[in-house]
């Protein structure tokens, strides 16, 4: 029932593997070999495709071409179960547990225990305190999930992979909310798995977890492969850095305007969220782009969306033009202060994709057109648009098309364009060239950059570091939900990255 | 005091103490509520309201909901009486005849739900539609009269005190009971509905999980729409119309949660006696009658809060919702 079971070589290959996404191209002739009992690192920066071929791997996505081979058997998986059924034990980044349900029954749900075609609690505890006792976890597997830490949660998803005893492990970040003595634990475990001959792939931001645990290193960079399988023996941190980050040119740079900027018209105060950030000290002056930049689950969008009123702020100051103030919801963050937020999840909160160019623009202030009776008529609608598609170049055939007909890049342009209609002196731009075609991208730069000199103060939040260094005037750096470095950006891409890498790995 | 610690922590303690001291102020205001008549009554309606519910909750599990069940019960209603008196089939067939009739409407609500990837209520929106037409259509808007005299029977004898419906009513409790809390289907059902995504990753369908849902919905609709016959003593093709409120309120003053991954069977069952005792309690008090439907509107209200407060505090819903 394993197909993963005897012979020599690579247990797990990946040979030419390519990936497009609407307009993306994901993964470009990706490889990767894993041999048995090898611990190998998949490395990369966000959105260089790592996640792409993880789903590849674990059955969710299927290649455009190219071919998975497990013991030297090309395969091809239609669904995440076949990829378990194939011996695939997978942790995934996400929480993926049934939060009402025991511990037991959740690490025994792919095949649970049965005593006269019922669930068999008992034996499901027996079967799970093994992997439990394995990674010291010291629960009752009868606790449901709902009751337990995030760094048990994650220890019981990680004994939940266990329990499958696969002979191929794919751990995605799976020590991001432990302790190091869980994290040495985990690691003790593995290094005994991997000397048995199982096969490890660890996908981890933290390079010194890697060089600590891993024997090998697969680096990706833009979808393509940066190095292959190579051992890490000999490698510096520096030279892994480089691979991750490593890039020729540097495709468009704003010209730096010095350190000239008008007075912080947002600044934040050792302020602290509900959704778990703390200290976070930031301004945003007038004229000035500021970038924030951190991994995924840094706490980037969630601290946008304190600042707009989204979430609530438990202790600190925000304040707009000097003066502190309190901003209770969205619509207040928008009509009384000014503030824009365009989201990065285009689809699903930026736009509506159902209605035209027209009332997407206007739809921030039709509070404000509302004429006689309330009504807001087309006429109004598109007196407001029609001066933004002109001035934004939106390629749109008319103000009355949908805009979930329109490309990325124009799409991305209509959600600029109702916070300009909206009159925002401060806006946020979350992730503003994700999967945007190449002359969209600079056109969003160049408005980004006039938005910004004209007198709006802007916060870039981008994980695409290149872009970043190139836009921003001052670049903020998150880590936990926290700031952990701040600095003026002399648009020297080496010294920028490196001053970020260092920051966050330490 | 283990068992009362653990007590307390189910969510049904609460409603079976609203359910007594509701009983009892009732009581002691209108000594007739007690009398072996009223509860009769009770006991009758519990038995069948008891069973959609659970057809509904077995949906709401899921996080899906069906609109159409009480259309569902009054196509195979009609079907039922229609296949005994004008062909003439013997019960037990007829019977059967039904239950195939429930499986195959609530299958189909499960399958064009999979395969359209539409919401559960716009499909059963439609097909609420089509199988009520079709019970109109057959019928002409007539109920038939011709039921046999053990269908009658069943619906009006008692085994003492207790109506014969029961033993209908109460092996279907015990029996969604124990699929919900200890088969695996029912465990992986609730655990689709508790997390779609964590479930397929673990290898359970979503085609599945949506079909089975569906299919026992139907089954249970078959059921509660054949006893409305029996209580009746005619197939009226309005059998049904009065199901979809209490269906949803029922499971969800005992504590299900709508997005799914959740339905508790004791609450279920002390979610219809709660509907019913204020029903009587209106009734007896002489209450307008049609403001009955407000205090019930209100009560489902008060129970999603109540659910909603209880998660948050669980931890086991996002009190913010983030993208």
């Amino acid at each position: 029932m394993n197909d993963l079971s005897v012979t020599d070589g690579a247990l797990v290959a990946v040979r030419d593997v390519s990936k497009a996404f609407v307009g993306v191209q994901a993964l470009d002739g990706v490889n990767l070999s894993v041999e048995r009992g090898q611990i190998h690192a998949l490395l990369g920066e966000n959105g260089a495709g790592k996640s792409t071929l993880i789903k590849i791997l674990t059955g969710v996505h299927r290649p455009d071409s190219g071919t998975v081979l497990l013991n030297g058997t090309a395969r091809h998986f239609r669904t995440p179960r076949e990829a378990i059924a194939a011996g695939i034990g997978v942790v995934h980044q996400e929480r993926n547990l049934i939060t009402r349900f025991s511990v037991a029954e959740n690490i025994t749900l792919e095949d649970p225990p049965t005593r006269f075609g019922l669930f068999d609690e008992a034996a499901a505890v027996t079967a799970t305190r093994r992997w439990l006792d394995l990674l010291h976890l010291d629960t009752d597997p009868r606790t449901p999930v709902s009751r337990l830490s995030v760094a048990q949660i994650q220890l019981v998803e990680i004994a939940k992979a266990l329990s499958l005893e696969s002979r191929f492990l794919l751990l995605d970040e799976p020590t991001s909310s432990l302790t190091p003595h869980e994290t040495g634990t985990l690691f003790s475990v593995l290094r005994r798995l991997a000397a048995d001959g199982v096969s490890i792939l660890f996908v981890s931001h933290k390079l010194e977890e890697v060089f600590d645990l891993c024997t090998h290193v697969t680096v990706l960079r833009d979808g393509r492969n940066a190095c292959e399988s190579r051992p890490l023996a000999g490698m510096t941190r520096a030279d892994v850095v480089r691979l991750m980050i490593g890039r020729d040119e540097v495709a468009f740079a704003a010209p730096a305007i010095g350190a000239r900027f008008g007075p912080p018209a947002l600044e934040l105060r050792g302020v602290a969220t509900a959704l778990g950030h703390r200290d976070i000290a930031l301004q945003a002056h007038r004229g000035e782009i500021l970038g924030l930049y951190g991994l995924v689950g840094a706490g980037r969008s969630e601290l946008a969306r304190a600042i707009i009123g989204a979430a609530k702020v438990t202790a600190g100051e925000v304040l707009i033009d000097g003066v502190a103030v309190k901003i209770r919801d969205v619509t207040e963050a928008v009509r009384r202060f000014g503030i824009g937020y365009v989201s990065e999840d285009r689809k699903a909160e930026g736009l509506i994709l159902e209605h035209d160019v027209a009332a997407n623009i206007s739809a921030t202030i039709w509070h404000r057109l509302r004429g006689f009776l309330g009504f807001v008529s087309d006429r109004m609608q598109n007196a407001v648009a029609a001066p933004f598609v002109r001035s934004l170049d939106i390629r749109t055939p008319s103000l009355a098309q949908r805009v979930g007909n329109l490309s990325g890049g124009n799409q991305q342009k209509v959600s600029v364009a109702k916070w300009l209609a909206a009159g925002s002196r401060i806006l946020i731009v979350d992730e503003p060239t994700v999967g945007i075609d190449i002359r969209s991208k600079a056109y969003l730069h160049d408005l980004i950059l006039s938005l910004a000199r004209e007198g709006a103060a802007v916060i870039v939040i981008s994980s695409d570091m290149p872009e970043l260094v190139a836009l921003a005037d001052r670049i903020a750096v998150m880590k936990d939900f926290r700031i952990v470095d701040t600095f003026d950006n002399a648009r020297n891409y080496t010294a920028a990255s490196q001053r970020i890498m260092r920051a966050i790995h330490g | 005091m283990r068992w009362l610690r653990g007590a307390l922590r189910t969510d049904w303690l609460g409603l079976a103490a609203v359910v007594v001291l509701g009983g009892a102020a009732l009581a002691a205001v209108r000594p007739e509520f007690l009398t072996p008549y009223n509860i009769d009554v009770i006991l009758v309606g519990f038995c069948l309201t008891v069973v959609y519910a659970l057809g509904q909750g077995i949906i709401i599990a899921i996080g899906h909901m069906n609109l159409a069940l009480g259309a569902t019960g009054c196509l195979v209603a009609v079907a039922f009486g229609g296949a005994m008196q004008v062909w003439g089939l013997p019960v037990w067939l007829a019977v059967l005849f039904g239950l195939l009739i429930g499986t195959f409407c609530g299958f189909v609500n499960g399958w064009l739900t999979h395969k359209s990837g539409l919401t559960s209520f716009i499909i059963t929106l439609a097909t609420l539609s089509i199988f009520k037409g079709v019970s109109l259509g057959i019928t002409q808007a007539q109920p038939f009269y011709g039921i046999p005299e053990s269908v009658k029977a069943f619906g009006s004898d008692r085994w003492g005190a207790l109506p014969e419906m029961l033993l209908v009513a109460l092996p279907i409790v015990i029996a969604v009971a124990l699929f919900l809390g200890r088969m695996i289907p029912g465990r992986q059902m609730l655990a689709y509905g508790g997390n779609p995504n964590a479930a397929e990753l673990s290898g359970i369908s979503r085609a599945r999980m949506v079909i089975l849902a569906h299919t026992l919905s139907g089954v249970l609709a078959a059921v509660a729409g054949m006893m409305s016959v029996a209580r009746l003593q005619i197939a009226t093709p309005t059998i049904g119309d009065e199901w979809l409120i209490a269906s949803f309120a029922a499971p969800v003053i005992g504590g299900a949660v709508l997005s799914g991954g959740h339905l508790s069977v004791i609450g279920t069952c002390l979610g219809v006696l709660i509907v019913s005792l204020i029903n009587q309690a209106l009734v007896m008090l002489a209450v307008d009658p049609f403001y009955v439907q407000v205090l019930l509107g209100l009560l489902i209200l008060g129970a999603v809060v109540l659910n909603r407060l209880r998660e948050a505090r669980l931890g086991t819903a996002p009190v913010l919702r983030l993208s």
